[in-house]
């Protein structure tokens, strides 16, 4: 223990020098912008920053780059909320309740609580990056194939329980988005599937640009009718940028609840915050005794969420720090500036560079901070773009959804792709199908394939292997007791 | 009457290339396309050339890296294939420009561009657990040799890349039949890799050896061999493939192809810079701190290159059934 806090006194040495907090600061306000935007996400922003990084010392580098990464968590929630447009995958759930609030005139609490919110997971997650490193990093070793598909399915099947109204329409969501995600070229044999000769589709469909699609562009289509609306809140209501006593004692415990589970889904390989985010939405609204709130503006709706992402973005730290190994897109940019840099992260990199590894988990302290003091006033501004009459802010939101899709891949094929799944999300909202096990389901899909068919050859094709694997078997209970509840309750209410 | 209208033709052909291969120089800005996202292999081999290029001043145009991702490369490579003739266009490659189209995912081939140069290699390894009780190269084989079902093998992101070619090729070379191997794919590569086989839910795996480097030299995992031809100084005490008794060498190496149909004198000019360019501080700096090794051959060279290896490739990839 006493050598924990001398390390991280040697990381504060690192961090606190003028140039280092003058990055942190450069970085977590580029971050927070790039975040904003649709599109560019932490990765983008993190690659952005190698040629500058090229000239300095691997630990100002490094913090740097997390500063970004770290910003970016903090901003990509601004999009969603305000025009629901989520500016990176991990940002889908904080459109789930918090675009609702914007419409009932919160956008100023509803941008507080998700700088808030960032900033608790954050605080969180770093405590368990500084004193539970070691452990996690060795227990995320348990998790094989077989442990990774059940994790998924638990997933999966929690996220149709979120569903409104039947069961049935959350499975018709899920099975549209697995469908989706099946298109492009398959790792395990090289063949081609489901892409009908167009050479575009060979790398699958980007699930981001769906994403666009069915969020910002279908908000455009569904907002074509009222047009000429103006939206009349009183703007002193409008520009309050802080929450009630009562907002905070309901988005308290979410918060406390959600860090843990970020901070873990992010050191497992291959996970990120969009999984976090989902699971800890559909924890708390499983949890929750007012669940027929959520997805209407409930205020822990967007708590829970924006604090899992930010203890996620800690946890996918755990790996790169501990292993070497990047543990989302973002970490493996910074591992490849690092290698630039000559410093190879590995098993050792505690013990060969403290410096380095303790002065960016003293960095990302610093980092969390100075980021709440930028994005609290920054929510001012932003609420008064709600006083911008409709027909002004749909060609907006169009022009920044259209560019956003441009930048994900350069491709103008993705425009068809956004157009016609923005068609799809209008014809689904019309008939009550929910949204989100669709973008989920497109998300994992392509991964919990993958699992499910490693598993099948590591066990010569029998299902045991799940229920045979102790966590694997665990997560296949969890699945069905999610389910079993949520008939229960649902018949309950019926009744 | 037409000996003469050949002779001239082929004279002024002559001349003009001639004169080509004295003047040629950039005229414009010289792109270097990344046909990925950056952070990976080919787009830090085009930051490299671009910082060696700028800093040691080979060239007197500015030098600009462009990403362009997806396809496996084939999206970056279109887009260079639209600038016919223009000697500033420049493209990172690899093996995927052969693989590609032997897997069928594209129609693209070298044949379509001009080669310039091959530039660096990494070496690709094979690696078990620590305390796994194969000690080389031949205990692993010999242990696959008796049972392939025993042995994952983990591989990413897909099948048919260089690694999984690499184990494939030892196999075939130490008589096992390579299409008996139980292989297990990692879209998410080295980042999944690793830990599956920290983890022991793999068993073995043949991956790019700065990937398992820093967890050999910790003790964490053991790398059995590596695909080198002679011993590399930063790796002590572990062998070649062929020292151990399997000749097999196989470079994990990235080069630059040009747009296509440059002139001869482009061509001259690419060789010239290129030749220099990898004999500089800048540059030997660079890859040494990348861990890459230096592995340069010139247009000629590496167009032979490419000509024997697609043969190998389409062999192998034909055995295992996979070839399209």
């Amino acid at each position: 223990m006493q050598e924990i806090f001398a390390n991280l006194g040697l990381g504060f040495q690192t961090a606190f020098t003028f140039t280092n907090i003058l990055w942190v600061f450069i970085g977590g306000t580029l971050g927070t912008i790039i975040g904003m935007l649709p599109g560019l996400g932490p990765a983008t922003g993190v690659a952005i920053l190698i040629p500058i990084t090229f000239g300095m010392n691997p630990a100002t580098a490094l913090i740097t780059m997390c500063a970004v990464y770290y910003g970016a968590m903090f901003g990509g929630s601004r999009a969603s909320i305000m025009i629901n447009t989520p500016g990176d995958a991990s940002a889908i759930v904080s459109c789930f309740d918090g675009y609702p609030m914007t419409k009932q005139g919160r956008a100023g609490a509803a941008l507080a609580i998700s700088a808030l919110a960032s900033f608790i997971g954050g605080m969180i997650g770093m405590f368990f990056l500084v004193f539970l490193t070691q452990p996690i990093a060795a227990a995320a070793l348990k998790f094989g194939p077989a442990e990774m598909f059940s994790l998924m399915m638990f997933a999966l099947v929690a996220t149709i329980t979120l569903a409104e109204g039947n069961l049935l329409k959350g499975a018709v969501a899920i099975a549209f988005g697995l469908m989706l995600s099946t298109v492009g070229i398959d790792a395990l044999t090289g063949i081609i599937r489901f892409t009908y000769g167009a050479e575009a589709l060979q790398d699958g469909i980007d699930f981001l640009v769906i994403i666009i699609g069915v969020y910002a562009v279908c908000e455009v289509f569904k907002n074509f009718k009222d047009i000429n609306a103006v939206y009349k809140f009183d703007s002193k209501h409008i520009g309050k940028v802080w929450i009630t006593k009562e907002d905070w004692k309901r988005s308290l415990p979410p918060m406390l609840r959600s860090s843990p589970l970020g901070f873990i889904v992010g050191v497992l390989p291959g996970m990120g915050g969009t999984i976090a985010t989902f699971m800890s939405y559909a924890m708390e609204k499983n949890l929750s005794k007012k669940p027929e709130e959520f997805g209407k503006g409930a205020i822990e709706g967007l708590a829970a969420p924006e604090a899992a992402n930010n203890a996620c973005s800690c946890g996918a730290m755990v790996p790169l720090l501990t292993l070497g190994i990047p543990g989302s897109g973002t970490t493996a940019v910074m591992l490849g500036a690092l290698m630039l840099l000559g410093v190879r992260p590995g098993p050792t990199l505690f013990t060969d560079h403290p410096e380095i590894a303790w002065g960016v988990i003293a960095s990302m302290l610093i980092g969390n901070i100075i980021l709440i003091i930028i994005n609290l006033p920054l929510a001012i501004p932003l609420v008064q773009i709600l006083k911008v009459p409709t027909r002004i802010m749909l060609p907006i939101i169009m022009g920044l959804a259209l560019i956003g899709t441009y930048f994900l891949n350069y491709s103008s094929f993705d425009f068809v792709v956004v157009m016609v799944s923005a068609v799809i999300g209008y014809l689904f909202s019309k008939l009550e199908i929910p949204l989100p096990p669709l973008v989920l389901a497109l998300i994992l899909g392509g991964t919990t394939e993958q699992a499910l068919r490693n598993s099948l050859v590591l066990s010569d094709g029998s299902l045991g292997i799940f229920v045979q694997k102790p966590i694997s078997a665990v997560f296949i209970v969890l699945a069905a007791a999610s389910l079993v509840y949520s008939l229960a309750k649902r018949k309950k209410h019926a009744a | 009457m037409k000996k003469t209208l050949a002779i001239v033709l082929m004279l002024s052909i002559l001349a003009v290339s001639f004169v080509g291969a004295q003047t040629w120089k950039p005229t414009k800005t010289i792109e270097l396309v990344a046909p990925a996202n950056p952070g990976g292999g080919w787009d830090m081999l085009c930051r490299v050339v671009q910082k060696t290029l700028v800093d040691e001043k080979l060239v007197e145009k500015n030098v600009i890296v462009v990403n362009k991702p997806g396809g496996g490369g084939a999206v970056g490579w279109t887009y260079l294939k639209g600038k016919k003739g223009q000697g500033e266009f420049l493209a990172a490659t690899s093996t995927l420009i052969m693989l590609n189209n032997l897997l069928g995912s594209s129609e693209l081939t070298f044949k379509d561009f001009t080669p310039l140069a091959a530039l660096q290699t990494e070496w690709i390894s094979v690696a078990v657990q620590a305390d796994a009780p194969y000690k080389n190269i031949k205990d692993l084989m010999e242990a696959i040799k008796a049972n392939p079902a025993a042995i994952p093998i983990g591989v990413g992101p897909t099948l048919g890349n260089n690694d999984h070619l690499l184990i494939l090729r030892l196999a075939k070379a130490y008589g096992i039949d390579p299409s008996k191997l139980k292989f297990i794919v990692y879209p998410g590569a080295g980042g999944e890799i690793v830990p599956a086989l920290l983890g022991g839910h793999i068993k073995a795996t043949t991956i790019g050896l700065g990937e398992v480097l820093e967890q050999h030299k910790a003790g964490k995992l053991r790398v059995l061999g590596v695909s080198s031809d002679a011993p590399l100084s930063f790796l002590p005490g572990v062998q070649t493939f062929k020292a151990q008794g399997i000749d097999v060498v196989f470079p994990h190496w990235r080069g630059i192809i040009g747009a296509p149909e440059m002139t001869p004198a482009m061509v001259k000019y690419w060789d010239d810079v290129f030749t220099k360019m990898v004999q500089t501080k800048t540059w030997k700096e660079q890859i040494e701190k990348l861990g890459w090794t230096g592995f340069y051959q010139n247009s000629a060279a590496h167009t032979a290159f490419l000509t024997e290896q697609t043969g190998i490739f389409n062999d192998l990839l034909t055995t295992v059934g996979l070839k399209k």
